[in-house]
């Protein structure tokens, strides 16, 4: 198993990255306190179908939609394009946990097992974030929907999943070179400062949007919904 | 941006964004990560695939893009990169109103599909409410508008013509069923169930009052219909206004309180049950005294309870059933309706999809009253064309008022051959009178109902305004020979004006004691007008007072840096209000003078 000694420019790239992501933590929080802000909804009328459903109910099948492709039309009628989704989205994962194990834990991300499982996810996020970028540059109505944020993320994102495949091969010993690793935490650091200002930041509303949605739906006994 | 660019209507529309943003919108309008799931969801992207801008995101991002322009850190520093940007003529006010009003019925089903859980249908809503509020909108939202605000009801019909209706209809199902006790009645106290209809049923569709009729009497229910704010339907939901919907809940809810009913039945309507059952509480800001329900579960129950019988033989032309977007997406009524089918009919089909993925009939959102889109409507009917004809069916059952006008309007368009039908027509068809409670019960001797309350005309009154001349300003015909009527017969002599620029010149030359003006107007509008009277020293002097259906104005009109006016009336208004506060408005400026 190769050594991960880090240089000195290494050690100070990984402290930068470190107060990225408490710089992160501070905005996302700020975000946080900033949607709480608007003012709440209150749902005066009796619940509309009590025997099915509730507010609860409905939150928690909202909050669960992601896990159930067969719940929605557009992700029961289109199976590639869900797997697709799954798929981007656990290459962020494994992205995200590479850049801080690649500190705390070096040998873990050092290790055969774990090299092979992170290095596959990356390259095949790879795939479909390249994907994508076809997808938005080639259909007409998401062309017109999407601004210059949308296409720099998912060309940013591309970008960070091949630095990260090189990052995890260097780390697993099969290339050389520490650069690939410094550009990755570099490339990090600049992802974790930029996307709460950006479309990236989906994801931390994405709780909130679900429940309340499904709060409201549930409320009124629409959600869950019913099918023949 | 310099707001001081904007278009006067265009800067109150984002000071208005401001005041309507709640958790749940703007979670909304901040979620949306352009993925395009949505777009094979909307009926009109999937009729017209080479149009782009039918994707339901680009009709919510017509709102997220001022929000983000206005609100969002990232869009108020570089607002290209992230696509923000808000209106700054009233040219663009009009883009808008084509995107919002005319390519959108708010069905929901875009909701539905969103992974991220964006409301486009509530964002879109939100967008007609703000067009709404700073006076741009098709001219059949207008009109409908103000018939709800002044009448009373959407489609401005006149009580006596309401109660004439009634008891017509009254008479007939009484000489039918040969008993008077089948005889409607009107603002009955204390009565167990108040029912509220949509006007459409006075308007065209009389029957399936008489056949609501013959369910109550049939099942020896205990009922009344209200003389006065009847309508259950609201035009708030669609124009976005909330504060039209919750006047007009209101009207309807206090109504059935001083009745004392136990029980609210609301007509088949989807978005009139979905305004007063789901919404309106919360537009008003009240808690009602009564139960609320669907004459789906009212036909239902009386079925299981035994109260009447139905033969479902009697109904045998094969029927399928279109969800109304408002009941099953928002509102959660997708089995009763189906419940209630199987037992008065019997071949029922299905149509697919259905349901909460139920496409939409395409009349919704107020889709009818915009003839100006009539020609896209139909476009992306296509899909509900395919949908009812993949059934076989000859009878297109429904719950509600406005899929029965959109589904007609396409059913002869795509030439189907079928028919549409409300619930209540298969229930009221197939009954078997002999074996309902109404004729298992001894028959009580209930006498001729009393007659209906005549509405006469106005007693003579004295001149109050005599020898004044009065300004009055409004662009619906409707209002302004109201209003001019009304203080005519006050004694007033009456100059007209129907925009803000003859306004300001018939104020000029006639030089009247009081002008009434309205404020949403076409061309320049009232509160321009206003502003720009106070400013000329020939008439700055004259007392005016506002009349109009928007009271979210009032704080605009106050704020000018000008003198407030004299007046200030909501619409509708009552006549007697009317002469008073004019005639308070002419004596208060004589004493100053
Ligand atoms: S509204 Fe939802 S489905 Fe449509 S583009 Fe936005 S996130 Fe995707
Ligand atoms: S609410 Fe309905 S009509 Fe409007 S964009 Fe969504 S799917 Fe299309």
């Amino acid at each position: 198993m190769p050594q991960h000694e880090p240089s000195a420019l290494l050690h100070t790239v990984e402290i930068v990255h470190w107060i990225a992501l408490g710089i992160m933590g501070v905005v996302y929080s700020i975000r946080v306190w900033w949607l709480l802000r608007f003012r709440a909804t209150r749902d005066r009328q009796a619940p509309g179908n009590p025997e099915r459903t509730n507010a609860r109910k409905g939150a928690l099948y909202s909050l669960a939609n992601v896990a159930m492709p067969w719940a929605m039309e557009s992700t029961r009628s289109k199976p590639f394009f869900y797997a697709t989704f799954v798929l981007f989205h656990l290459g962020v994962v494994a992205g995200i946990s590479l850049a801080f194990l690649s500190s705390l834990a070096p040998a873990v991300v050092a290790s055969q097992a774990y090299a092979a499982l992170s290095g596959a996810l990356l390259a095949v996020a790879f795939v479909v974030a390249v994907g994508r970028i076809v997808r938005r540059l080639t259909t007409p109505y998401l062309r017109l929907i999407s601004s210059p944020d949308d296409y720099f993320s998912v060309i940013m994102l591309t970008f960070w999943f091949a630095l990260a495949v090189l990052a995890q091969l260097y780390l697993a010993g099969v290339i050389q070179g520490e650069g690939f690793l410094v550009a990755f935490l570099i490339a990090t650091s600049f992802f974790l400062i930029y996307v709460p200002f950006s479309k990236i930041s989906h994801y931390l509303y994405y709780p909130f949007t679900r429940y309340w949605l499904g709060r409201t739906l549930g409320h009124r006994g629409s959600m869950p919904t019913v099918r023949a | 941006m310099s707001s001081d660019s904007r278009s006067y209507k265009a800067q109150v529309l984002a000071e208005l964004l401001s005041r309507k943003l709640t958790r749940p919108l703007v979670a909304s309008l901040v979620s949306c990560v352009h993925c395009g799931m949505c777009h094979t969801a909307c009926h009109y992207a999937l009729a017209d695939p080479e149009d782009p801008r039918m994707t339901p995101s680009y009709k919510g991002d017509q709102l997220r893009k001022i929000f983000k322009r206005n609100h969002d850190w990232t869009g108020r520093v570089v607002p290209w990169w992230v696509g923000a940007k808000a209106p700054i003529t009233d040219e663009d006010l009009e883009a808008l109103k084509e995107i919002a009003f005319g390519t959108c019925t708010n069905c929901r089903r875009c909701t539905f599909n969103c992974p991220m859980g964006v409301d486009t249908a509530s964002i879109n809503r939100t967008m007609r409410g703000l067009l709404t509020a700073v006076g741009v909108m098709p001219e059949g939202v207008r009109v409908v508008s103000k018939d709800q605000w002044e009448i009373g009801n959407q489609m401005g019909v006149l009580k006596e013509d309401y109660l004439e209706t009634l008891e017509w209809l009254s008479e007939e199902l009484v000489a039918e069923v040969g008993d008077p006790a089948a005889a409607i009645p009107i603002d009955k106290q204390g009565a167990r169930v108040v029912y509220a209809i949509n006007p459409r049923e006075v308007k065209y569709d009389p029957r399936t009052i008489t056949n609501a009729a013959l369910i109550f009497y049939a099942a020896g229910e205990d009922w009344t219909m209200a003389s006065d704010w009847w309508d259950q339907t609201n035009f708030g939901l669609f124009s976005g206004d909330d504060q039209l919907g919750g006047t007009a809940g209101r009207r309807l809810f206090e109504r059935v309180a001083e009745l004392g009913a136990e029980k609210l039945v609301i007509s088949e309507c989807g978005h009139g049950f979905r305004s007063t059952r789901c919404e309106a509480q919360n537009w008003a800001g009240v808690d009602v005294p009564f139960v609320m329900e669907s004459a789906v579960v009212t036909m239902i129950n009386y079925i299981k309870e035994g109260r009447i019988k139905v033969d479902r033989s009697k109904n045998a032309i094969p029927v399928t059933y279109h969800d109304s977007c408002n009941l099953a997406r928002s509102c959660g009524i997708t089995e009763e309706p189906r419940e209630l089918l199987r037992l008065v009919v019997s071949d029922f089909r299905e149509m697919t999809p259905n349901r909460q993925e139920n496409f939409c009939c395409t009349g919704g959102g107020g889709a009818m009253s915009m003839s100006e889109y009539t020609p896209r409507r139909l476009k992306s009917a296509v899909i509900k064309a395919k949908q009812i004809a993949d059934t076989g069916a000859k009878i297109v059952a429904t719950s509600c008022h406005n899929c029965v006008d959109g589904l007609s309007d396409l059913i002869k368009y795509y030439k189907l051959g079928c028919q549409v039908k409300q619930l209540v027509d298969l229930t009221a068809e197939g009954l078997v009178l002999e074996e309902c409670a109404v004729r298992r019960t001894p028959r009580r001797v209930v006498p001729m109902p009393e007659p209906l309350p005549e509405v006469g005309p106005a007693p003579a009154r004295a001149l109050p305004l005599a020898g004044r001349t009065v300004l009055v300003v409004d662009d619906e015909e409707d209002a302004r020979t109201f209003i001019a009527t009304v203080l005519e017969d006050a004694g007033a002599r009456i100059v007209y004006a129907c925009d803000g620029d003859e306004a300001i010149s018939v104020a000029k030359r006639e030089r009247p004691d009081l002008i009434t003006l309205d404020l949403s107007m076409p061309g320049k509008d009232g509160v321009e007008a206003f502003t720009e009277l106070r400013h000329d020293p020939e008439i700055a002097s004259t007392p005016v007072c506002i009349v109009t259906g928007h009271p979210e104005f009032r704080k605009v009109i106050y704020d000018r840096p000008v003198p407030p006016p004299e007046g200030y009336m909501d619409k509708p208004v009552e006549g007697e209000a009317l002469v008073k506060n004019v005639r308070r408005i002419l004596e208060t400026a004589h004493a100053a003078a």
